[in-house]
């Protein structure tokens, strides 16, 4: 693929799409409530696999599996955020990275209930293959057979699925940009500054902290939802503890209290993912595709330094509200 | 059973000691700089890999392997101290971590890149096995063994009778308290990187050759022993440190002793740990040793 | 009585910062504790307002035993405290500092933030005007929209009087009201501490050193030292309480600054 192609550009919005959600999960958490999770791919795993169980195994209808799915992120968040929420900021940096560690630790070790190393092709055990993605592949289909008269052309898998990433992000950020602005938001704004005094004026702070958490493991669940029916075959690599980096360095390019810049962010570092591994021109020739991986992962570390040193507020944040002294 | 739980402490003294060792370094960046380090694995990985560059393609024997990764790893402690941390210090405790993690994935990834994703080996005849009766060590464990019990006395002796462990220990402790009794808390704060980059340069030799075979993910799979070790023992107690180690690493391989309910399986050891270091953040931050302090 | 402290004691690590607190405060009173630094004066408040938990004893507020509750929950219940050193959100401004603390806002429930928009703004209008009005009346209106960072030491104390007002509360904690305000500012808090009992029938209980304030304004005072409450009663009472001048002894050389001989 090269850049002309646009196919790329498809591929690039869909991936971005995807990790948007996911940082807006992150943005809930960690911008609006001040709550530094690094663990948030556990809910993206969490959601997953549950999902991908409930039909393999149990035969459960996608649809229905996708709500179980979100309902085990949500549980994650419960069981997390009880003892959690009242962690001080680097301590609950270091538990959350150790629990979806742990997460993903035990997914590896329980072949029985997950497939293993081997992943979703391996739920139903030795010898066989399970692919759950079947009736997401006939729901895509659909939309593509009602789209097709309006546009003249059929569209591929990948635009619908772009469509319909994109439409659910920003309908998700608009939702959040109101709820934001309301009296919901601006507890929040004040618990990320000072949380006693939040809580001497009657606030029932853990009660806020809590429903952001949840919130955030929901969004997480969906985005863990929606790539693992993108990617069709998943394994635990596919949810490794630095995805949630990628949505801190989602939210760190944008601006990381404006919520509208999440999708610059997203489609930013898009371009980085996909770029590294389907362009093809120097410097990036120098390398072959295993190396990619690694290119790819030390370019976030870079940008993430780089952002943090440099321009912490991102490229549209407000340097006044930054809340990152802590 | 008997022979198991035999082996099973002697494996456990020997993986305590390295965690050890290690742990002293992180606990006394936590308790001086006031960072969490998460690149910290990432040292031991580059360890790992500056002493297979000398051992295995320089020809130097291992132990002369181990010195060389002390002094590099020190070296790229101090550096990035410098050039990255130092500056950016009045960031706030997120914004550190995040720096962290990004230096960490810089290392890691570079490591890839360099010296591929392979699976390596020091040049150390691992078929050997001593038999001492009761126990069986191999090569690997010998030499962490051999050379453990050297440093362990010598950085407890640092720490408790030099004026420099003293030192660090006191402003790790309390560092307005050491900064008016006339320590100079600036310079102890370059020592101590100095001084966990060494101990990482150690521990991540000793890992990877106890572990016999080794890659890049060396030391990212550590890091959380490390840094539960570092829990356990009390964020910033150099010697809660220590003696946190020979705990974790003990109670690591004596839980899949079958003694105890037919043990754990060795694959959920480190989920133990894991586990460990949740619960102790969760329940009693301040480890075995370490003091309440205020949240 | 309004609250009721019985018995109540709280360690650190082994020292009791408060060993046997026992006292309580009539409603539309205005009360004062004193004592010297390090009775365990802040402490009581903090187990008080239940932004710390006792070792033992039992705390009740209008009726109610409130010794296991949170402080937020105690604050909803109608406790306020307000702190030493102030915590206004200085990223906010004064007016939305105000309007965070505004009881009863289903704007801040999620479902209704959602869906009812024209509830929660007509609501959120509702809160502006009083905090408005409370502004007014602590005379920092002038400052409505500046953010809270950017104001004085006793503006802020002001500010945080106006917040906890907000909150419709019974009874106030005033942890040092005077200290770090400039002179000018402490007759003027003074009268604003007067005006919260007469007009809004507050119950006010106020931690102070500044004798002159505490002989000024109080109806009784409660007087701390090493943990446990050593006189109750009536300024002129305590004024000349052999055990209160000794307890002051050498520090301020008697309540009154050593006027007297």
């Amino acid at each position: 693929m090269d850049l002309f192609n646009p196919g790329f550009w498809t591929f690039v919005a869909v991936i971005a799409g995807i990790y948007g959600i996911m940082a807006l999960g992150l943005y809930v958490q960690f911008s609006l409530a001040g709550l530094p999770n690094f663990g948030h791919v556990a809910f993206m795993a969490v959601a997953a696999y549950a999902m991908a169980i409930l039909v393999v195994r149990y035969e459960v209808p996608l649809a229905l599996a996708a709500l179980g799915g979100l309902a085990a992120a949500v549980v994650l968040a419960v069981v997390m955020g009880v003892p959690a929420l009242r962690l001080r900021a680097d301590y609950l940096a270091i538990a959350t990275i150790a629990g979806s560690e742990i997460i993903r630790y035990l997914v590896m070790s329980l072949p029985e209930l997950t497939g293993g190393a081997i992943g979703s092709m391996g739920l139903l055990g030795p010898g066989e293959i399970a692919l759950y993605n079947q009736d997401w592949q006939a729901f895509r289909d659909a939309i593509a057979g009602l789209v097709t008269p309006l546009l003249g052309a059929a569209p591929s898998h990948d635009e619908v699925t772009m469509a319909l990433v994109w439409a659910l992000l920003i309908g998700l950020i608009a939702l959040f940009w109101r709820l934001e602005r309301s009296p919901w938001g601006r507890v929040l704004k004040g618990i990320r500054e000072d949380d006693t005094a939040v809580a001497a004026v009657g606030k029932n702070v853990v009660h806020f902290k809590m429903q952001a958490l949840i919130i955030g493991a929901i969004l997480g669940g969906l985005a863990g939802l929606l790539l693992a029916w993108q990617i069709g075959v998943f394994s635990p690599d596919d949810y490794q503890p630095t995805l949630t980096f990628y949505a801190y360095l989602i939210l760190i390019l944008g601006g990381v209290n404006r919520i509208w810049a999440i999708p610059v962010g997203a489609v930013l570092f898009s371009l980085l993912y996909t770029g590294t591994r389907f362009l093809n021109f120097f410097p990036l020739s120098l390398f072959d595709p295993g190396e990619r991986a690694f290119l790819r992962l030390f370019l976030v570390g870079l940008l993430l330094v780089l952002f943090m040193a440099l321009r912490p507020e991102g490229a549209f944040g407000d340097r006044r509200q930054l809340m990152l002294e802590k | 059973m008997l022979e198991q739980l035999a082996q099973l402490t002697v494996n456990g003294l020997i993986t305590g000691t390295i965690l050890a060792l290690t742990a002293v370094g992180a606990t006394l960046v936590f308790g001086i700089q006031r960072i969490a380090n998460l690149a910290h694995g990432e040292f031991l990985t580059f360890a790992a890999y500056v002493a297979l560059l000398l051992n295995v393609f320089c020809g130097l024997n291992l132990f002369v392997a181990t010195a060389g990764a002390m002094l590099g790893t020190a070296a790229l402690a101090v550096l990035l101290h410098f050039i990255v941390l130092k500056p950016l210090s009045n960031r706030g405790l997120v914004a550190t971590c995040l720096i962290t993690v990004g230096l960490g994935l810089m290392l890691r990834d570079v490591i890839f890149l360099v010296a591929g994703p392979e699976v390596r080996k020091f040049d150390l005849d691992q078929t050997i096995v001593y038999d001492l009766g009761l126990i069986r060590i191999s090569p690997g464990q010998a030499v962490a063994m051999t050379i453990t019990v050297v440093v362990a006395p010598l950085v407890a002796y640092f720490l408790a009778r030099t004026t420099l462990g003293k030192s660090m220990r006191a402003v790790s402790d309390n560092r307005d308290l050491a900064a008016v009794s006339g320590i100079d808390v600036e310079r102890i704060g370059t020592y101590v990187w100095l001084l966990a980059g060494a101990l990482a340069g150690i521990g991540g030799v000793m890992f990877a050759v106890v572990q016999g075979t080794f890659d890049p993910n060396l030391g990212f799979y550590v890091l959380f022993l490390v840094f539960t070790t570092v829990v356990l023992g009390g964020i910033g107690s150099a010697f809660g440190a220590l003696t946190a180690g020979f705990v974790l690493g003990l109670v690591m391989e004596l839980s899949t002793w079958s003694g105890l309910f037919g043990g754990l399986a060795p694959k959920f050891k480190p989920v133990l740990a894991f586990v460990a270091l949740i619960l102790l953040l969760l329940y009693r931050p301040q480890g075995l040793f370490g003091k309440a302090r205020v949240l | 009585m309004l609250l009721d402290v019985r018995s109540v004691a709280k360690s650190f690590g082994g020292v009791a910062a408060v060993s046997d607190a026992t006292f309580d405060v009539a409603e539309g009173s205005i009360t004062s504790l004193i004592g010297p630094n390090g009775a365990g004066k802040t402490t009581v408040f903090n187990l008080v307002s239940g932004f710390i938990r006792a070792d033992r004893g039992e705390i009740s507020f209008a009726g109610r035993r409130i010794e296991r509750l949170s402080g937020d929950r105690i604050a909803r219940a109608g406790l306020v405290r307000i702190f030493q050193t102030p915590r206004v959100l200085t990223r906010m401004t004064v007016l939305e500092n105000m309007m965070l603390a505004a009881k009863d806002q289903p704007g801040e429930r999620l479902w209704s933030a959602w869906m009812t928009p024209r509830r929660v703004a007509r609501k959120e209008a509702e809160g502006r005007d009083k905090a408005e009005q409370r502004l007014a009346l602590i005379r920092l209106s002038h400052l409505t929209h500046e953010y809270a960072g950017a104001l004085s030491g006793g503006q802020r104390k002001l500010l945080e009087l106006g917040r906890a007002l907000m909150v419709e509360p019974r009874m106030i904690l005033l942890d040092e009201p005077m200290a770090g305000v400039a002179p000018v500012l402490r007759e003027q808090l003074l009268d604003h501490i007067r005006e919260l009992r007469a007009e809004q029938g507050v119950t006010v209980c106020i931690i102070e050193h500044d004798m002159d304030v505490v002989m000024s304004i109080s109806d009784r005072i409660i007087v701390m030292d090493d943990g446990t409450v050593i006189a109750d009663g009536p300024p002129d009472a305590i004024q000349d309480n052999p055990r209160v001048i000794e307890a002051y002894l050498g520090r301020s050389g008697g309540l009154d600054g050593g006027a007297r001989a």
